[in-house]
């Protein structure tokens, strides 16, 4: 059978009249110019919900974990809810920038540099939790193999123990990516920065970057090394954060699906958030050719599988309930449908389930006000989601006399509504000092960055000139005659 | 010699320069502002007192010198700091001695078990007794003698009574709480021939007058009735909660007896116990067929009953609504076949002319004499207290009488509200009041002695059935409270008294042979002989007929709501409302703790728009109850298993000025009742309005759903399968992972020694293991208190009760099962089942749980960071974690918080917010007898079998726990383990528990059921 291909070209990935030096220009205002009064506000509204954190967390850690609504029987509420949330959101960041870029997803350069920060900052919020929802914080050290004078290792076979590790890890890998990443854009902006206090600042974040060859190769190198470490580990943290619940033999945790769900869950509402952040982010700093719809849909492509996925895992742990005969599975399942928290489990069937289901609409996924509502809706859902397995299965377990009910204090509440303020002051602060869009890779990915196949006349690709084997912009279809 | 030594050292600049501040300061064990005992009893006197004591003393713990106690068992030859004396001694409860050993520590008694010699005990104690201990360090007990209110000296009131009662002409009313005690009943009578227009009257809210006067009626006599359950086949407790410390005063007893007579392992047929009642009472629970019927129909029923036996003097006035009931014809055949070994008993308010009826039955079965015997009281009143008791309000209210002496008691608060007794009181020239607290009526007296608690106190008494015993003091007043004896001894003789003397005159005519080694025989057994009251074969006198009459027409209860009130299962009748342990103990029925609350049954709460409340749901509403002419808002509780048409309330509760504990928890419901409605009143009015209040319950949800947690089944299934308990049973499935176990060659279920070690166990170590035996737990609570008192676990409080946050490492869970009007219901405690494999220890980051080599599950409170995963994984729920820093909450909370630390025992870690803690099978128990038996057998870790007891075990009043070493064969917990009724609580996690449960067995008439 002959075969006969067509060259279809993809879409420009970054819209309206470019040129490098425009990109340059357009990011690297922000950092350079003079501080507007919506930041300001911004900031000021960060800070207070910051403070709030600390004041919380400071009269948590004097008064004791009493001060939440924890009892007997729920011994993990809204921290390890938090926690769990803000590292799932931690995701997308590491994914994009890590596994897109090994799949030579040229789109995410648009958004990369955006989403690691968020993962950073999230990570930062999420691994606050652990650390202050023990109860003697003050010896919280003693999970790190530290040899000491007791002579006593941290329990090795514990999923909390993993987790330090997994999260940790996760942390320094992300946060190194994002630096390395970030190098020539800092050597931009030295480059362009009027004052000697940018000059000097971003000078030394820029580790002496000159822009030659050895420099680009050494951080192709580099850039391409911790992307391969990034990878496993975007799979990992929420696999093993997922062990936290998996390994112990509670109903509702004990489960195999959990890793799967689990990662696929979190990459769901990494990318929501990052929409959320975007489709703010873009409007204001008028950055809508960068981060444009192509690009939103793309997510929103992505959202609708890895939600699809975690509603066929709701499915499939409602299938293994039943099919197991396992009576406390059973009763567990059954309780989250018609029990005390009923409630939670049809906000996150509407959320999880029937949310992502609107995007199977080419409309509604270039959509910008749609896909901002159903990016809140999806961290919503995905918020009740680790609500109702932390608490439900925890509160509603194998002897039903020691069963209650937990609801949160206000306390709870302060200490996640703070973590906002942690978050946006850090995330605030990334968009006011640091380029918030990757100008090296952006260029990488225009038409002038491929002088071949590059028509200045036209500003694009030059198609009869262009070749299947370099063209990592263009896809291939398969035409049967 | 110069009292200035020659060389002068000194400690600092200010000391030299004798600066007489620094002396002071010197002298103060704390700096300025740091809180020190006010009344002279700092820590530092304590020692002081205690040291000197010791040396004086010699031998003995008593700080008196010369009144000389002697240890019951275990003594060491001289005080060995650290570890503990036991001496013999006796709690008193009403008139009811029960015989305890109390574990001193230098002179601090910190915990009582009951005494094995002891008939009253053998060995067990009630939640009272438990709880004893924390009444004695209550910071808030009264401290010092008040006239009018104000702070006064003994001697004061000494030199009081000198005055005034010097003149014996006096019209004088004695109010007194029930005391058998000899020296007591002795001082009484002196009392009466020195005052001769003195009153005595025994005042009890809630005592055996009725059924005293009832015998009386029956026999021309007031006898006790004392019930042989252990002798018994068939049982009848008519609203009687003869199981339940607060409703009967020899409930230990009883419960051993009954347990006994529920044995399985003899071989014989079981008892079979019928309850017809109107609450749903811990006895009920236990029964084996329940008749759910209003209070004010048991007579009707109780009368149908007589008739269907044809009991001369007993009719039905013809026929009533029971005449042709079932449960007539049944009971009455189950009783015929099984005359002279059956036992009728009626719940004691009941009134007097039911409880000769009940006697008359009893008699007519040939029970009286077998099961049922009647005693003569030495100190019984041929008169009905509750009539003196209201003709001494009226001579009160007629001032005819100028002084009232109040033996401990606390009528103001608990007597019939129709008496009025705060207006009667305050018409009284001289009111005199020794109590506990100052209390309600304290505030109405003129003079108010603060009474010293038992422990502090030389008295004696009688057993329920009359075995004699001497309270020895385990420590010198903390308060320089007085006994009753010495009260009264001073008003009788004008002088200070000293109850020591008082009480071994009255023995001295009592111990023949020499007294000194008699007595010292007494104080060291705890009991002067097992000897009972003396027995009397009475014969139904013509009275019974006549009394019966009257009421017979009175057939037909209303068909309105009935309020039914009670004393409370914890707080008693008020007595012990400041005892924070007492107080946090769920209820056996409700699980409630903290409140007290109108029980009904899901109908009634149906009519009356109530909800029940549950998981999620903590607020219940607040309903108005009209009756006697007063009202009480008191929240609504749905009690399955409650009789419809009647409200049962609990008394004790809604107290002032009592202390932090007691105060404001609950609702006072003694305004309910009146001197004609003491059980039971009808027709009362009640409204919903709509208020909500919050309940403090320990466990939100009532049903197994469908787990078999607790396997239970009829004595007929037991025989045709006794293996019905085992999981293949239970579930009608294999066990899972059985299969893989048989064809690997394990013997299920698999141990983690046999893995490690490739053997059993390890030889040179115990292995500990705990059967809990459902067939004899009644669900009392009182392993609860005993746990509490031995492992220092805080009180946190209503609110943190509330929050789901309760700390108590065993607890009874009481499930219902069946239809929802009428459930059976059935009780589990349960303690940490110290798995094999336990799930926790896998979890925690830190290693903070670990296992030991002779099998514990050992928790390391200073190694635990508090992630509360071990919790969380725990299948059982039984780890418990200190939200906040409860202990330090509990005992440095109030004004002297040196006190209650006294109550700790010093062998038990408090723990630290932020620390998970848990049963340790009481590890402190186990290794100072694993010590001792190292020492004993030159290596040997392996203490013989009943050597450790835990303290649940020890304390179980039904023997329902057995704990022991599972490498002897021959001990007790391995013979459970191999009995064919044991079985593992969710056996199918694997977890591997070393504490296992005994199904229960239950012995239902088959036509009733």
């Amino acid at each position: 059978m002959s075969k006969n291909y067509e060259y279809v070209p993809e879409p420009k990935l970054i819209k309206g009249d470019h040129t490098f030096g425009s990109i340059t220009n357009l990011i690297a205002k922000t950092p350079l110019s003079s501080t507007p009064k919506l930041w300001y506000l911004a900031f000021a509204v960060a800070n207070l919900l910051l403070i709030i954190l600390l004041g919380s967390v400071g009269y948590l850690i004097w008064d004791g974990i009493g001060i939440w609504g924890l009892n007997n029987p729920a011994g993990w509420g809204w921290a390890i809810i938090n926690f769990v949330w803000w590292v799932g959101i931690g995701h997308a960041g590491t994914l994009i920038s890590a596994i897109l870029f090994l799949f030579r997803q040229g789109w995410r350069t648009a958004i990369n540099r955006f989403a690691e920060a968020m993962t950073i900052f999230a990570v930062m919020c999420a691994g606050l939790f652990p650390a202050i929802h023990v109860g003697r914080i003050w010896v919280i050290y003693w999970v790190f193999p530290i040899p000491n004078q007791m002579g006593v290792w941290p329990n090795f076979s514990s999923p909390l123990l993993w987790d330090v590790f997994a999260v940790s890890t996760y942390f320094t890998v992300s946060l190194l990516f994002w630096y390395v990443g970030l190098v020539p854009d800092f050597a931009t902006l030295r480059d362009k920065a009027k004052s000697k206090a940018a000059k000097i600042t971003y000078g030394i974040a820029a580790l002496g970057w000159t822009g030659s060859f050895r420099n680009w190769w050494n951080y192709e190198k580099a850039y391409m090394i911790l992307a391969g470490l990034a990878t496993p580990l975007v799979l990992s943290v929420h696999t093993i954060v997922s062990f936290d619940f998996a390994v112990s033999l509670i109903p509702g945790w004990h489960s195999t699906i959990f890793p799967p769900y689990f990662v696929a869950g979190a990459i769901y509402s990494g990318f929501a958030m990052v929409l959320s952040l975007m489709l703010v982010a873009r409007k204001i700093y008028g950055l809508e050719e960068i981060m444009n719809i192509d690009i939103m849909e793309k997510m929103n492509l992505v959202m609708m599988v890895t939600g699809n996925l975690v509603a066929f895992a709701y499915l499939t742990e409602g299938f293994v309930a039943w099919y197991s005969g396992y009576i406390y599975e059973q009763g567990i399942f059954w309780l989250y449908v018609v029990g005390p928290y009923a409630w939670g489990f049809w906000i996150l069937m509407f959320c999880n389930v029937i949310t992502p289901q609107f995007l199977w609409s080419k409309s509604i996924r270039r959509n910008v006000t749609l896909t901002f509502i159903i990016s809140i809706i999806v961290n919503i859902g995905m918020w009740f989601e680790r609500f109702m397995i932390a608490v439900v299965s925890l509160s509603t377990d194998f002897m039903p006399s020691s069963w209650d009910y937990y609801s949160p204090t206000l306390w709870d509440i302060l200490i996640y509504v703070g973590t906002f303020g942690l978050f946006f002051t850090f995330f605030l602060l990334f968009l006011r000092f640091m380029p918030m869009v990757a100008i090296a890779e952006v260029k990488g990915v225009m038409p002038q960055a491929d002088p071949h196949n590059y028509d200045e006349e036209t500003n694009d690709f030059i198609e009869a000139r262009a070749e299947p084997t370099m063209a990592n912009q263009q896809t291939v279809q398969q035409k049967s005659e | 010699m110069s009292d200035e030594p020659n060389t002068t050292y000194w400690k600092s600049l200010n000391e030299l320069a004798q600066n007489e501040e620094y002396k002071k300061f010197a002298e103060r064990e704390f700096p300025e502002n740091a809180p020190e005992l006010s009344d002279g009893f700092s820590r530092r006197t304590f020692l002081r007192m205690m040291g000197a004591s010791v040396a004086l003393a010699g031998f003995a713990a008593c700080r008196r010198p010369v009144q000389k106690i002697l240890p019951y068992s275990k003594q060491p030859e001289n005080i060995v700091p650290g570890i503990p004396n036991y001496y013999a001694s006796a709690m008193p409860f009403q008139d009811a001695l029960t015989g305890l050993v109390i574990e001193n520590h230098e002179g601090r008694p910190t915990k009582v078990e009951g005494n094995e010699m002891h008939p009253a005990s053998l060995g067990s104690t009630s939640k009272f007794n438990q709880a004893a201990t924390l009444n004695m360090y209550d910071p808030e007990r009264s401290r010092e003698v008040r006239q009018n209110g104000d702070v006064a000296s003994y001697a004061a009131f000494v030199s009081f009574c000198n005055q005034h009662f010097s003149d014996t002409g006096r019209n004088i009313a004695f109010i007194s709480e029930a005391n058998s005690s000899p020296t007591f009943n002795d001082l009484k009578d002196r009392a009466l021939s020195q005052f001769p227009n003195a009153q005595w009257v025994t005042y009890e809210p809630f005592g055996e007058e009725n059924a005293l006067e009832g015998t009386n009626i029956a026999f021309g006599q007031r006898l006790r009735t004392v019930n042989h359950f252990d002798e018994a086949s068939v049982i009848v407790a008519l609203d009687d909660d003869f199981l339940n410390p607060a409703a009967h005063k020899n409930s230990v007893q009883n419960t051993k007896e009954f347990t006994q007579g529920r044995d399985l392992e003899t071989g014989d047929d079981i008892s079979r116990l019928y309850a017809v009642e109107s609450t749903f009472t811990v006895t009920g629970s236990n029964a084996d067929n329940r008749f759910r019927l209003k209070s004010s129909e048991i007579e009707q029923f109780v009368r149908a009953l007589g008739e269907e036996l044809s009991v001369s003097g007993i009719s039905a006035g013809g026929s009533n609504k029971f005449t042709n009931h079932e449960w007539i014809s049944e009971l009455a055949k189950d009783l015929q076949n099984n005359r002279s070994q059956s036992i009728l008993t009626l719940g004691n308010e009941h009134r007097p002319e039911l409880h000769a009826a009940v006697a008359a039955i009893n008699g007519a079965l040939n029970n009286a004499g077998s099961t049922v015997t009647y005693h003569e009281l030495p100190y019984a009143e041929n008169q009905s207290n509750r009539e003196v008791f209201s003709n001494i309000v009226d001579g009160l209210n007629d001032e005819t009488i100028d002084t009232v002496v109040i033996v401990g008691g606390n009528p103001v608060f608990n007597a019939p509200a129709d008496l009025d007794m705060a207006n009667a009181l305050n018409a009284a020239e001289h009111v005199i009041h020794l109590s506990d607290y100052y209390d309600e009526t304290s505030a109405l007296a003129q003079w108010h002695v603060n009474r010293a608690h038992f422990m502090e106190i030389w008295s004696d008494g009688y057993s329920y059935t009359g075995a004699a015993s001497i309270i020895q003091p385990q420590i010198e007043p903390l308060h320089a409270g007085k006994s009753a004896i010495e009260f009264l001894n001073t008003i009788i003789t004008g002088e200070k008294s000293d109850g020591y003397s008082l009480v071994q005159k009255t023995w001295q005519n009592r111990i023949s042979g020499g007294f000194q080694n008699g007595w010292e025989q007494i104080l060291h057994d705890g009991i002067a002989s097992e000897e009972t009251y003396p027995e009397v074969t009475p014969s139904l006198s013509g009275g019974l007929g006549a009394a019966m009459q009257n009421g017979a027409d009175q057939n037909e209860s209303g068909e309105g709501i009935e309020l039914v009130i009670r004393p409370d299962s914890k707080l008693f009748d008020g007595r012990y409302a400041n005892n924070g342990w007492l107080q946090e103990l769920p209820d056996p029925m409700t699980k409630i703790t903290w409140d007290n609350v109108a029980l009904m049954s899901p109908k009634t709460a149906e009519d009356l728009g109530v909800e029940a409340a549950g998981l999620g749901v903590a607020e219940v509403d607040l309903l108005t109850i009209r009756a006697n002419g007063t009202q009480v808002e008191i929240p609504a509780w749905v009690q399955p298993g409650h009789a419809d048409g009647s409200i049962t309330v609990t008394v004790g509760y809604g107290r002032k000025g009592i202390g932090n504990v007691a105060d404001a928890v609950g609702v006072d419901t003694y305004p309910l009742r009146t001197s004609q409605n003491m059980l039971f009143t009808e027709d009362i009015n009640v409204n919903n309005t709509g208020e909500l209040y919050e309940i403090a319950c320990t466990q939100d949800h009532n049903s197994m759903e469908g787990r078999s947690l607790l396997r239970q089944a009829t004595l007929q299934e037991y025989r045709e399968n006794p293996d019905f308990s085992q999981y293949e049973e239970a579930y009608n499935a294999e066990l899972p992972g059985e299969e893989w176990a048989n064809e690997h060659d394990a013997d299920a279920p698999l141990s983690i020694f046999d893995a490690i070690a490739g053997k059993d166990y390890p030889d040179y170590q115990p292995q500990w293991g705990m059967t809990i035996d459902l067939n004899s737990c009644i669900g009392c609570g009182t392993c609860t208190i005993a746990c509490q008192a031995e492992n220092n676990i805080p009180v946190i409080g209503k609110d943190e009760v509330k929050n789901g946050r309760e700390m108590h490492w065993i607890r009874t869970d009481r499930y219902f099962e069946g239809d929802k009007d009428n459930p059976n219901a059935m009780h589990q405690p349960v303690p940490c089942m110290h798995c094999e494999l336990a799930p926790c220890e896998q979890v925690c980051p830190v290693a903070a749980t670990t296992h030991s080599e002779d099998g514990m599950n050992q928790m390391t409170y200073n190694r635990c960071i508090g992630t509360r995963y071990c919790a969380n994984n725990c299948p059982y729920k039984v780890r418990r974690f200190n939200f906040f820093n409860y202990t330090d909450e509990f005992l440095t909370d109030g004004e002297d918080p040196e006190v209650i630390q006294m109550a700790m025992n010093p062998n038990v870690t408090v723990r630290f917010r932020g620390v998970m803690e848990k049963c340790t099978y009481c590890v402190q128990r186990v290794n100072s007898a694993k010590i001792k038996t190292q020492i004993e057998t030159d290596g040997s870790m392996k203490p013989p079998d009943g050597m450790v007891k835990t303290a649940c075990q020890q304390a179980c009043p039904s023997d329902a726990i057995y704990f022991g070493d599972l490498t002897d064969p021959e001990s007790e917990v391995s013979k459970t383990k191999r009995n064919n009724r044991n079985y593992l609580l969710l056996e199918e996690l694997n977890t591997r528990p070393r504490t296992s449960y005994m199904a229960k067995v239950t012995n239902p008439n088959p036509q009733l059921a």
